[in-house]
């Protein structure tokens, strides 16, 4: 945000301004304001887009800006590569569904890398009390953070979506546009972003240090992802299949994956697809509860924190 | 009309006791919140901003209850915090603006505003440059400037001239004052040193273990603490007995003599003592009122 010249700007108040000669600021008096005061959904929406450009680097320094921006520009890659294929080889690159599990890794870092940015620095300096003495609730300022991380993920899954979407229209490929996988990935893309969000804000704001959010983001992905490959590798080996189909649930990017191949009945992206019959519910079961056991976390610690 | 009234509020945390059972009301202007570190003014205006529950008790702020209108009040009232809140990336200009669109003003009117706010808490070119690089009296000025820049009708200052040299300090207090007179907004200020307060308060309110010692107008303060403060190079034993001789009630504290100043003459009393026994005068002047002294004071009446 930056600020233009407002010295001289229109008055609101009732105390009379003084004579003022050109090229010399006077002092104008203290002037009372007697406009609209909005209430909490202002404050949430202002809180809710000040964090969303904050994520993204916007009214930060420069070199807050070179993180996220990066991260995009790997998200939109594989868009433009595609692209770039249907144009020249005519067939179609990568299925819509596809994009956010093959990008999981560029997702976390990305997770990692921001998620501590919207709590930790309201944290470690303090600001939160400034929040919590204006007319904003505890509840306020986490959905708040919480709306913002989700929009910038869905942001970052959405928009590569979106122009491979008018990518494939503008080529023009033989047959119909994939318009119900592209739909599918878009709403898988929520699910993706809601469930994220949760996990990486409710992660970052336990520790007032940002490197120790990132590290404790990331780990909680590594790990996951590590146990899960491990798992299932050590079940295929051993001709378990039917137990390593659950044991890729383990990973949050394709537990989002089942939900979307039981929801929208696209195919899975995994090595050995996921558990039949009850495999679909139990992944949209657990999304839910882990996005739950978040919120409830986040909500728990900010009550505690307003108070202090 | 009151802007602030609380009746028999307690607060008990599971060690201690920070408010007990305390009744006070304040009227609009600058009002001094005093006590020692502990003495529970911090919790005092949290429960007064609806963010700490009482234990027992009632409270109301601009007539409104902070158990159930805290939202309300909130609107109508800027905080000041006594610890440092300022995210050190972001600049004073961007930082109030954001406040301001937290406290519900629109868009326009909150740049307009934080850019005025900060001209009047003495910001200027400083104001676009990063929090980081501030001085902590610059730093002390922003924070004023996020808890004024909604127009409140009442400001809660905890502890504002911590952290500050005397300068700073000479220079928010008459920034305190001219919000409580020329802008027009009544203020509650706190402090553990009564005689920074007397000078920007039209009425003192004194607390001690979360009970009320003493709530009166400043005047009454300043004439019943009246004394003279002397230190001399060596000697003091005798110029005490001088004194004493003259009928003056004396009282050493270390190197410092602590005299009854009440009636016209004593420091002329005070020179020629110092005089006839030929001493050398280090310091003679208006004995600053501490906290120590009104506790005294009360612990002597009761």
């Amino acid at each position: 945000m930056s600020e233009t010249g407002t010295e001289t700007g229109p008055g609101t108040g009732t105390v009379p301004v003084a004579e003022r000669p050109s090229g010399v600021i006077h002092d104008i008096g203290y002037r009372h304001y007697d406009g609209p005061r909005h209430g909490r959904g202002h404050a949430f929406a202002a809180l809710t887009l000040n964090s969303l450009r904050g994520v993204f680097g916007l009214g930060r320094t420069a070199r807050s800006k070179i993180m996220p921006f990066l991260l995009f520009g790997v998200m939109m890659l594989p868009a433009v590569v595609s692209i770039a294929v249907m144009a020249i080889l005519k067939e179609r690159a990568l299925p819509y569904p596809a994009y956010a599990v093959t990008m999981q890794a560029v997702l976390a870092v990305f997770l990692a890398a921001q998620s501590p940015y919207l709590v930790a620095p309201d944290l470690r300096f303090r600001v939160l009390p400034l929040y919590m003495s204006r007319p904003t609730t505890a509840l306020d300022y986490v959905a708040a953070k919480l709306t913002a991380m989700t929009l910038a993920l869905f942001i970052l899954i959405g928009a590569p979506l979106t122009l491979l979407f008018a990518g494939e229209l503008l080529v023009d490929l033989p047959g119909p546009p994939h318009t119900g996988d592209y739909l599918a990935a878009m709403g898988t893309a929520v699910i993706y972003a809601v469930l994220l969000a949760a996990i990486g804000v409710a992660l970052a704001s336990f520790t007032p240090r940002r490197g120790l959010g990132v590290a404790s983001v990331i780990a909680v992905y590594l790990l996951s992802s590590a146990v899960s490959a491990v798992l299932v590798g050590l079940l295929m080996s051993t001709s378990r299949d039917a137990a390593a189909t659950w044991a890729w649930l383990i990973n949050p990017f394709f537990l989002v994956d089942a939900v979307q191949n039981w929801l929208f009945g696209v195919e899975p992206h995994n090595d050995g697809g996921y558990p039949p019959d009850l495999g679909g519910p139990v992944a949209a079961a657990l999304v839910v509860a882990i996005t739950g056991l978040c919120v409830s976390a986040l909500v728990l610690r900010y009550r505690k924190a307003a108070a202090s | 009309m009151t802007i602030l009234a609380t009746e028999g509020l307690t607060k008990r945390f599971p060690r201690v006791t920070a408010l007990d059972r305390l009744t006070v009301t304040a009227e609009p202007g600058v009002t001094g919140l005093v006590g020692a570190n502990g003495a529970g003014k911090s919790t005092l205006i949290k429960i007064l901003l609806g963010l700490l529950p009482p234990t027992e008790g009632r409270a109301a702020v601009l007539g409104l209850d902070p158990a159930t209108q805290a939202l309300d009040i909130r609107r109508k009232v800027g905080y000041m915090p006594e610890h440092d809140c300022l995210p050190p990336d972001v600049s004073a200009t961007e930082f109030t603006v954001h406040m301001a669109r937290m406290s519900g003003l629109p868009r326009g009117t909150a740049r307009e505003r934080a850019a005025d706010t900060l001209r009047h808490v003495g910001l200027y070119e400083e104001r676009y440059r990063p929090i980081g690089g501030y001085s902590t009296g610059m730093k002390q000025r922003v924070k004023l400037a996020q808890a004024l820049v909604h127009d409140p009708s009442l400001l809660f200052l905890d502890e504002p001239t911590n952290g500050l040299d005397p300068k700073g300090r000479d220079d928010m207090l008459a920034l305190i004052r001219r919000i409580g007179t020329e802008f027009g907004i009544s203020v509650v200020v706190t402090s553990h040193l009564l005689g920074e307060l007397e000078r920007v308060c039209d009425h003192v309110i004194v607390i001690d273990g979360g009970r009320l010692l003493r709530s009166s107008a400043i005047g009454e303060f300043t004439q019943a603490t009246q004394s003279i403060t002397v230190e001399v190079e060596e000697g003091q034993e005798a110029l005490a007995e001088r004194l004493r001789a003259a009928g003056r009630a004396v009282t050493e504290h270390g190197r410092l003599l602590i005299m009854d100043a009440g009636t016209p003459g004593a420091h002329d009393l005070v020179r020629d003592a110092v005089c006839d026994l030929n001493l050398s005068l280090v310091r003679l002047e208006q004995g600053r009122h501490r906290i120590e002294d009104v506790f005294r004071e009360e612990a002597a009446h009761v």
